[in-house]
């Protein structure tokens, strides 16, 4: 699934511009950098765009208070005979001034402090965040108050302490950024190169955080307006300026209510939801884009994993008995949404497991493999659809069953071995616990004593042994986990397994032992297996049939003999070639040039053409069908068309 | 006689165990971990050594070690003659000019936020090599051009995130080797790659120590990816070298049962080979309770009763190929045994 997505290459929203892109696309934070520039533009030309010099004393007469407003006075007048709309333009400069540099303060303290208590860490990295954590309980409102009275209103003072207290949000999102970058292998790489820390500070922590404590100071401004507003209304705000919360703490306090003055109250109470909620749309969008923490998965879009319009094919007949395949896969395609259309991950695959065979699907990452496997299961993840074929197992099409009749299908008759046994366990049950649920859901019925006696018998037949089935599965090594794996996948006693690279991340020795479990389950139990998987040495050893697939297409098929014989396929041939043989060490290896399509750019024609030495122009236009190989199975290559024999 | 580019004397590496509530209540202290009990090699220019084991062995903390990246617990690491672990500020930077490493995982390796040419040429920056800015700018492109991303045009400008997996790991190769180091270590340098491309890069890292005469050591377990590639192996299991010798000898007549077994699972690419795998049944027992004597005889499948008592050095088994089992005392075994 990786591979997938990989392969569409969206820039990762880890680089500034991939950030800048998705940050365009959210209307939201578009709305607020707009309100937000209004503000600014309104506070830099206050001069210019206010009828009135609000600092200017004027004689006042009586009339001249709470005047409604008038073509003279656009908002009507204020306790003192001012021009409210004078003043609101003005108080927009003190809002933002504050506004702005408070949070360059908090930034400061809560920049040093989370990038030293995430990159030393230690004592002084705990000392750090205990008194974050005890200045994020104090309430702030409180303390301003308490302060502000102390040291005594003025611009400078409530600055500062709105700034000093307004830094542990910040603090604690860069010290968690900064200690994932710490352990980030490129940072480890710089120290194996030589750096010191000023280098790694520098080149590698600062660049990863400085745009997320760019989007967090958006909301800290917002934060530091509003409270001083609150301080301002309160009476605390600096009395030789004009705020927001200076003119509504004036028009409370000075009968506005009384008057029925509503143009003094409602303006200057407009314009602070009108800044705070501006730089509040900004800062979550920019937070949004730059927090790789907070992005939502753009493929999250629930759907049928099955398309209602898939063209249908009918049943392959079969001969009845042993031969006759117990899974059929015919011209499967599967199709990912994706910003730029649908990409077809899988593309007209066709194979047969027969009862009993052990089936190796090889390929390299982002052939389709796993997803072929995923959509037989029908366990696609969201975004992802089966637009064509039919899956047959035992008579019956997969793709068609319902949500209900599909799980019982899914552990009785078909079950999987996923390639993390790790995250496949839930860590805070026994492992014995586990597998007797899966027992028990799926044979109503089953009593206690005789699902507990199946995994006992179950855990015997993996190699794990029953006196272990109360241990938790933390306590469980890599290996015996896969095991563990295996036995809940035998659980409800399948016809097939599919194991998804059972055995990589696994040392060699505990791979073969996993192997070995395996090939002994399709011997003695009659299991069909689909093993996916890399590594063509595995493949030789456990499979008596190969699929070998390509850029979402099957390239060759064969029984396994064959098929490492006499590769038919380019693609075979020079994977073969490429893969190093313990038994020929001195064969020289060579690579495949070229890398693998990508999903959003196939071949037109042959989807190897790019990188097969023998690829002529047919094959540059026209996609090959199968055609027979002379062992008996087939390859989707033109050079085995008999009409281009001469080329052979 | 080609020069000493490394030698590893007895090198050992404690690392501070976790106290249990046992060991804590009986007032113990806590039992060390032993990754590391005395290993020693050595490796010449353009030789490349591939250390071989499974996870658990060793063979990452003896990387780290040659790296001057964790400081030994005991022996020493010379680098050109001078000892790895004893340096500290100026020669510690020296050394780690003339040591660099290649890592496993080229996806995770690499700044995303940086431009390969960036990238190539950081270990410049942090070591103030390059006079001026034509100089790095030479440097990175020589760089590129040894590690086979050419035309160097193509590459400069973009960022990893537009690199396919083996394009990423010639960059990570290109930056080990602008600083013209005399060492290479390579941990797992292709096992998080597609097969198709494992090769090329295998073949970049050996024409790298033929041609420009660097000391490579590659850290893996996959004894295939190394089999074409290494002069000599050494077989490591849980902190020991158990045997050590030149690839052919070791791949044809492997003398330390351990060693046997680990060849005899190797999976082949052919299904009509005959093979008896010898597959040993547990795992790598934990490295803070090294068993007695040998510390392979619980999993031996050859054992005797001398084995739980003898701790057996590297005995000769050839010419310059040592094994480190009691059956070898008196010489190598037969091939058949």
């Amino acid at each position: 699934m990786t591979a997938v997505l990989e392969a569409t290459a969206t820039p990762p929203a880890e680089t500034t511009r991939g950030a800048f892109r998705s940050f365009l696309r959210h209307r939201m934070g578009m709305v607020g950098a707009g309100m937000l520039l209004i503000a600014l533009i309104v506070a830099v030309f206050a001069p210019i765009l206010a009828p009135y010099d609000p600092y200017a004393s004027v004689r006042v007469t009586i009339e001249d208070i709470y005047r409604a407003p008038s073509a003279q006075h656009l908002l009507g007048t204020d306790d003192g005979g001012k021009d409210v709309f004078s003043s609101l333009i003005y108080g927009a400069r003190v809002s933002l001034i504050v506004g702005f540099a408070a949070a360059a303060i908090a930034l400061v303290i809560g920049g040093l402090v989370g990038i030293v208590a995430g990159y030393r860490g230690g004592w002084l990295g705990s000392l750090l965040m205990r008194i974050t954590d005890f200045f994020l309980v104090i309430p702030d409102l409180a303390l301003q108050i308490v302060l502000v009275a102390i040291i005594g209103p003025s611009l400078g003072t409530i600055i500062f302490v709105i700034g000093i207290l307004g830094w542990t949000t910040t603090a604690r999102l860069v010290r968690s950024q900064t200690l994932t970058v710490r352990e980030r292998k490129y940072v480890m790489r710089a120290r194996a190169i030589g750096a010191g820390d000023g280098h790694i500070l520098r080149r590698h922590i600062l660049p990863a955080v400085l745009p997320l404590m760019l989007a967090n100071m958006v909301l800290v401004i917002s934060l530091a307006i509003l409270a001083e507003s609150t301080l301002a209304f309160l009476g605390l705000g600096d009395p030789t300026v004009i705020s927001w919360g200076q003119m509504l703490n004036y028009a409370f306090g000075r009968g506005a209510v009384s008057a029925g003055a509503w143009w003094a109250l409602l303006p200057p109470g407009f314009a602070i939801v009108w800044v705070v909620l501006g730089t509040t749309l900004l800062g979550t969008a920019l937070e949004d884009a730059l927090n790789p923490r907070l992005k939502r998965h753009h493929l999250e879009t629930p759907g049928a994993d099955v398309a209602r319009d898939r063209a249908l094919a009918p049943l392959p007949a079969t001969a009845p008995g042993d031969a006759s395949p117990i899974l059929s896969v015919r011209d499967l395609s599967i199709e990912f949404d994706a910003p730029g259309g649908p990409l077809r991950a899988v593309d007209g695959v066709s194979f047969d497991l027969r009862r009993g065979e052990t089936l190796g699907l090889v390929g390299e990452s982002g052939c389709g493999k796993t997803t072929t496997v995923l959509g037989i299961l029908r366990l696609l993840p969201p975004g992802g659809r089966v637009v064509s074929g039919q899956v047959w197992f035992d008579g019956e099409d997969l793709l068609g069953l319902d949500g209900r009749a599909l799980r019982t299908f899914r552990w009785t008759r078909l079950s999987l071995v996923f390639q993390g046994a790790m995250n496949a366990m839930n860590p805070v049950r026994t492992i014995g616990d586990q597998i007797a649920e899966a027992i028990r859901l799926h044979t109503p019925g089953t009593s206690k004593e005789e699902a507990a006696a199946r995994v006992g018998e179950l855990l015997e037949r993996v190699g794990i042994g029953q006196q272990r089935a109360g241990d938790y599965p933390h306590t469980y090594s890599g290996g015996m986990r896969q095991r563990a794996m295996i036995a809940l996948a035998l659980a409800c006693d399948p016809d097939v397994i599919v194991a998804d690279e059972p055995t990589t991340a696994l040392d060699v020795m505990i791979q073969a032992q996993i192997l070995e479990l395996l090939s002994g389950i399709a011997r003695d139990l009659g299991m069909g297996i689909i093993l996916v998987t890399h590594d063509l040495g595995v493949v030789a050893q456990t499979c008596d049939r190969v699929v070998v697939m390509y850029g979402g297409s099957v390239a060759e098929e064969n029984d396994a003999a064959s098929v490492f014989a006499s590769p038919q396929h380019p693609y075979t041939q020079q994977l073969l070639q490429s893969f190093p043989d313990l038994a020929h060490p001195d064969r020289a290896l060579r690579g495949i040039p070229g890398t693998p399509p990508r999903l959003d750019d196939m071949p037109r024609g042959c989807r190897f053409a790019p990188r097969c030495p023998h690829a002529f122009e047919r094959c540059q236009v026209e996609r090959p069908p199968d055609y027979p190989t002379p062992a008996g199975g087939r390859a989707a290559c033109f050079l085995l068309d008999p009409a281009e024999e001469r080329r052979t | 006689m080609t020069e000493q580019v490394l030698q590893v004397e007895d090198l050992v590496k404690e690392f501070p165990g976790r106290r249990s509530l046992g060991d804590w209540i009986r007032r113990r202290p806590a039992r060390p971990v032993r990754a590391l009990d005395g290993i020693s090699f050595e490796l010449r220019a353009g030789e490349v050594l591939a250390l071989v084991g499974e996870s658990g062995c060793g063979k990452t903390t003896t990387g780290n070690l040659l790296m001057g990246l964790l400081p030994p617990s005991g022996g020493r690491v010379l680098l050109n003659g001078e000892e790895v672990g004893r340096l500290s500020g100026r020669g510690l930077q020296r050394i780690r000019r003339s040591a660099q490493m290649v890592f496993q995982d080229p996806y995770e390796s690499l700044n995303p936020r940086m431009r390969v040419r960036d990238i190539i040429a950081e270990p410049l920056r942090v070591h103030r090599v390059g006079s001026s800015a034509a100089d790095t700018a030479a440097r990175v492109e020589r760089a590129m051009t040894s590690a086979g991303l050419t035309p160097t045009g193509a590459y400069l400008n973009r960022y990893p995130f537009e690199l396919s997996g083996g394009q990423r790991q010639r960059v990570v190769i290109a930056a080990a080797l602008a600083l013209e180091p005399s060492l290479l270590i390579a941990d797992e340098p292709v096992s998080m790659l597609d097969v198709s491309i494992r090769a090329d890069i295998l073949n970049l890292l050996s024409a790298l120590a033929k041609q420009q005469g660097i000391a490579v050591v590659m850290i893996t377990h996959d004894l295939s990816t190394v089999a074409a590639y290494a002069d000599r192996i050494a077989v490591m299991y849980m902190g020991r070298i158990v045997e050590h010798g030149p690839t052919r000898d070791v791949l044809a007549d492997p003398q330390h049962p351990y060693a046997r077994a680990l060849l005899s699972v190797v999976p082949i690419p052919d299904p009509t080979a005959r093979r008896r795998p010898v597959i040993l049944g547990g795992e790598t027992p934990d490295p803070s309770r090294i068993p007695s004597g040998c510390r392979f005889h619980p999993r031996c499948p050859v054992a005797f009763d001398r084995c739980p008592l003898v701790d057996p050095p590297l005995f000769e088994v050839g010419p310059d190929h040592h094994a480190a089992c009691l059956l070898v005392e008196d010489g190598p075994r037969d091939r058949s045994g």
